[in-house]
């Protein structure tokens, strides 16, 4: 549990489309209403179904055997159960179906068997008859590897062995039966189709065959698009055969000169997100909450305007950039622009959409919400690609958290990932105070500062103070281990700035602010500090926060770290997230309350 | 009389204008390593620039080790200190005199590459190996902050000493405002232009009977071809020739490179592109192999 979130978050999972209710206000550009429509199935939102469960277990079965290898479910004849165990005998054949390191065992299958055609028979050696030849083809689902053998029943041996890599054979009908049944049983199909469609209705004559080729490119798993045709359009729904998921839902027009282009889970997840929520804006109204937020080109998920209980909180706060740098070679790093995954300057991508959950306390009472934005690379956790979370949470008492988590796995154990945020406060008179242990002290000017061992905090663990005259406005706690989600502490670089009206610092999205691997306080919001601080006493203020995480890989402490294990013969993901960022407490809530 | 004579005259120039248009070339590789090689010790037959060194930005000269020789990684690298200035860098050609064209391509991030500075073609001296701006393509005035590429591709015309360079400065997701410029190698003039195309790899063949621009899209996985004059102007529209999607691991790469061999075969290196600075570790690459047929006038994949 801990490898995920935090204590107080329930993943009450919602996601959220274009059309779930939200005020989308931006006018402008037109999009396909298909693609506004389309849904993309959210991971923690999979129904799982029964008639799965006889396929789970007879994996597991097989795994445990000697030869853990799927046989074929469709009905064979002897011949061809003769040569998928010719086939299953050789050790060519099977030299992939466990890892040669670990011997762990891969999920393999055998999709077919088959009359050999002449073509198979042109490198292999002596005299053939072509009747006495079969082609077994096996998929190996963790690799997406497919092992392709020629037998020959008479000989009784292995003719030809060879192997094709990110490829996957035609499927057999029982995967195909069942891919349908997980489409026509997800409720993302039934309720785009309008009804429950009849599994025939995915047989339908006029589509010519029942299931479209598509690709995950993504997941890189075996997927396959059963459609349904209704009034001229193409409903397609993506299934997942590896995890028996369905990945997404989307209408197409049929046309009259041939097929659609294919829709991918690629297609599908980048279409949607760059049309519901880059090119427009979505208002959220919630636990006297409200804001609009947009994902940018650069910035990460931006919320604005917004307000609690009626009252301006915040003019807009952002994830301006990712600094990466690795200590083991001098100079050596990224500077990573999170944003949307077309016509963007975006390194690591949003291709889900952003995600609502819901804050629970220790005695769980919904507390409040969350907001959440995941960005990727596309092979990650492998080596050198990157996965970054991106959380605003708002609590029903008017405390806010601004946060974000890198969850590795990057190029080595030895790197260092410092977010930066830009966090602008509404308020038009604000002041900027630090406890030095016995008092507030005013800070007369831009400057920053930089949380170490020997920063104090008052009893209730805040550092920085910022009101108007009133005394109205916000404490802020930085992050230091104290907020139960796994984080260790930021070690921040904290910036006030002057929010100008007349001069645009960061407003508007953000080009990359700051190179990849100064280790000090040069991370980029200084440029609007130096070499002349402004005054901002009475002034409308920016916060900006840059914490220092250091990942590790070290078994037990994972830290900003992510790795792939065999589990059940698939590859599935381990990650370690490093969560950091301030929280802001109202400072009427001070009096009333410890934190 | 004198008209039939008219007649024949304008006959026998149709004739010889199509006869012009029968060009007979084999390929279009005229260019020369650059005379400054060997003054820094490197041996020109074993060297070859680079803009694709991970750890390096800007551009490099890489010279191989002989057969056996694992020192220095197999390889030697010498970097001109002008060869930085640009930030990272992306398309390169040389031409014949060993002059060699670059251009900035953002790399991960924008810091290097600001997004004003990237329709600057950067030229490098054969004789001294310096390189300095020779043409800036005009700016775009609907510069943004969502498309922070410019130029991308390069493709040079022996005859007529013609750099091709296409742009997509300024295209947005709903607008393709890309420009294939005709630049003269020489003087750095803009000599012709077709607007509206995002083009990303480009190349140049006479396999059809007469000199053609290929280019691929960078907006879909399509391939386009626009005629060229002998002085490498442009002859009508483009055309589209074919299309590579649903091929490979992905369906939708876009063409990043063609280059033809003296048989006329195309070979076409493509790669995954969405207009944002992704950059996988792993390399996203794909090659096929065209060749055309004059049968069915069109090109086949082999």
């Amino acid at each position: 549990m801990k490898l995920f979130f935090c204590v107080f978050i329930l993943a009450i999972v919602l996601i959220i489309s274009c059309t779930n209710g939200t005020v989308n206000n931006t006018a402008g550009n037109k999009y396909d209403e298909d693609v506004l429509q389309s849904v993309i199935a959210g991971a923690d939102s999979l129904k799982t179904f029964d008639f799965i469960n006889n396929r789970i277990e007879g994996i597991k079965k097989t795994l445990q055997q000697a030869m853990p290898v799927l046989l074929c479910a469709d009905s064979l004849n002897a011949a061809q159960k003769m040569a998928e165990q010719i086939a299953l005998t050789d050790s060519a054949f099977t030299s992939n179906v466990r890892n040669t390191k670990t011997q762990l065992p891969y999920r393999n299958e055998i999709f077919g068997v088959y009359p050999a055609r002449e073509s198979d028979l042109v490198n292999t050696k002596g005299a053939n008859n072509l009747a006495d030849c079969y082609r077994v083809e096996m998929y190996n689902y963790p690799l997406n590897l497919t092992t392709i053998g020629i037998a020959n029943i008479k000989q009784q041996h292995l003719l030809a062995v060879s192997t094709m890599e990110q490829a996957q054979p035609d499927i057999p009908l029982y995967l195909k039966n069942l891919a349908i049944k997980i489409a026509v049983e997800s409720p993302e199909v039934q309720k785009a189709y309008g009804i429950k469609p009849a599994e025939k209705e995915a047989l339908m004559a006029s589509t010519k065959t029942s299931l479209n080729r598509t690709r995950c490119e993504r997941s890189r798993h075996l997927c396959v698009a059963p459609t349904f045709v209704k009034d001229g359009k193409a409903l397609w729904a993506i299934v997942d055969l590896t995890d028996y998921k369905l990945v997404g839902v989307r209408w197409t027009n049929t046309g009259t000169t041939g097929p659609a282009n294919a829709i991918t889970e690629r297609k599908l997840q980048d279409d949607k997100v760059t049309a519901c929520f880059c090119e427009k804006e979505t208002a959220l109204e919630k636990d006297d909450w409200k804001m609009n937020y947009i994902l940018t080109s650069s910035d990460g998920l931006r919320i604005a305007q917004v307000s609690f209980k009626g009252k301006p909180v915040l003019q807009s706060a952002k994830l301006v950039d990712w600094h990466v740098s690795y200590s083991g070679t001098d100079g050596f790093g990224y500077s990573d622009a999170v944003g949307c995954p077309y016509f963007s300057q975006a390194a690591v991508i949003a291709f889900e959409p952003p995600k609502l959950m819901a804050l629970k306390d220790d005695n769980n009472n919904i507390t409040g919400f969350a907001l959440e934005q995941v960005f990727r690379s596309e092979q990650w956790p492998t080596p050198c690609n990157y996965n970054y979370r991106q959380r605003f949470e708002f609590y029903k008492d008017g405390r806010f958290r601004v946060a974000a988590a890198s969850i590795g796995r990057g190029c080595g154990n030895d790197g260092t990932y410092r977010p930066v945020f830009r966090i602008a406060f509404a308020a038009e008179q604000n002041n900027f105070s630090e406890w030095d242990g016995s008092n507030w002290n005013n800070w007369q000017q831009e400057k920053w500062q930089l949380q170490q061992a020997t920063t104090v905090y008052t009893t209730e663990g805040y550092q920085y103070k910022l009101t108007d005259n009133t005394g109205a406005g916000y404490l802020m706690q930085p992050g230091n281990g104290n907020f139960k989600d796994g984080g260790r502490g930021d070690n921040a670089f904290v910036y006030i700035t002057q929010n100008k009206s007349a001069v645009d610092e960061g407003e508007a999205d953000l080009v990359t602010i700051g190179p990849c691997c100064n280790t000090d306080y040069h991370q980029g919001p200084e440029k609007f500090i130096e070499p002349a601080p402004d005054n901002i006493q009475n002034k409308k203020l920016v916060l900006w926060y840059v914490a220092q995480l250091k990942n590790d890989d070290s078994k037990g402490r994972e830290y900003c770290w992510a790795e792939s294990v065999l589990e059940n013969g698939v590859y599935v993901t381990k990650a370690y997230p490093c969560f950091a960022g301030p929280m802001f407490i109202p400072a009427s809530l001070t009096s009333k309350r410890a934190y | 009389m004198k008209n039939k004579f008219a007649i024949f005259v304008m006959c026998l120039l149709v004739l010889c204008s199509c006869k012009e248009e029968q060009v007979d070339y084999q390929s279009n590789d005229c260019k020369r390593q650059p005379a400054f090689i060997p003054s820094i010790g490197f041996d020109p037959n074993r060297s070859a620039f680079s803009t694709s060194e991970r750890k390096i930005m800007g551009l490099s000269l890489l010279q191989i080790n002989f057969k056996g020789d694992t020192s220095n990684g197999g390889r030697k690298i010498y970097q001109h200190p002008s060869w930085k200035t640009a930030g990272w860098l992306g398309p390169i050609q040389v031409d014949p005199f060993g002059n060699c064209f670059v251009s900035p391509v953002p790399v991960i991030s924008t810091i290097n590459n600001p997004v004003t500075k990237q329709n600057i073609i950067y030229k490098v001296d054969a004789a001294t190996g310096e390189m300095k701006p020779f043409v800036e393509l005009p700016v775009t005035d609907s510069l943004s902050s969502t498309n922070p590429y410019g130029i991308l591709g390069f493709a040079y015309l022996c005859e007529s000493n013609t750099l091709y360079v296409s742009t997509v400065q300024g295209s947005n997701r709903q607008q393709e405002k890309g420009i294939i410029y005709a630049i003269d190698a020489q003087n750095g003039k803009i000599t012709d232009k077709v607007e509206n195309r995002d083009a990303l790899g480009m190349g140049i063949s006479y396999i059809s009977g007469s000199r053609q621009l290929y280019f691929g899209s960078a907006r879909t996985p399509d391939l386009y071809a626009v005629s060229l004059s002998n002085k490498g102007k442009f002859n009508g529209q483009p055309q589209h020739q074919f299309s590579i999607a649903s091929l490979g691991p992905r369906g939708d790469d876009k063409v990043r490179r063609i280059k033809f061999d003296k048989s006329g075969q195309m070979q076409v290196i493509a790669i995954e592109f969405h207009f944002n600075l992704t950059a996988p570790a792993e390399k996203q690459e794909s090659i096929y192999y065209f060749v055309w047929s004059d049968e069915e006038k069109k090109w086949l994949r082999q």
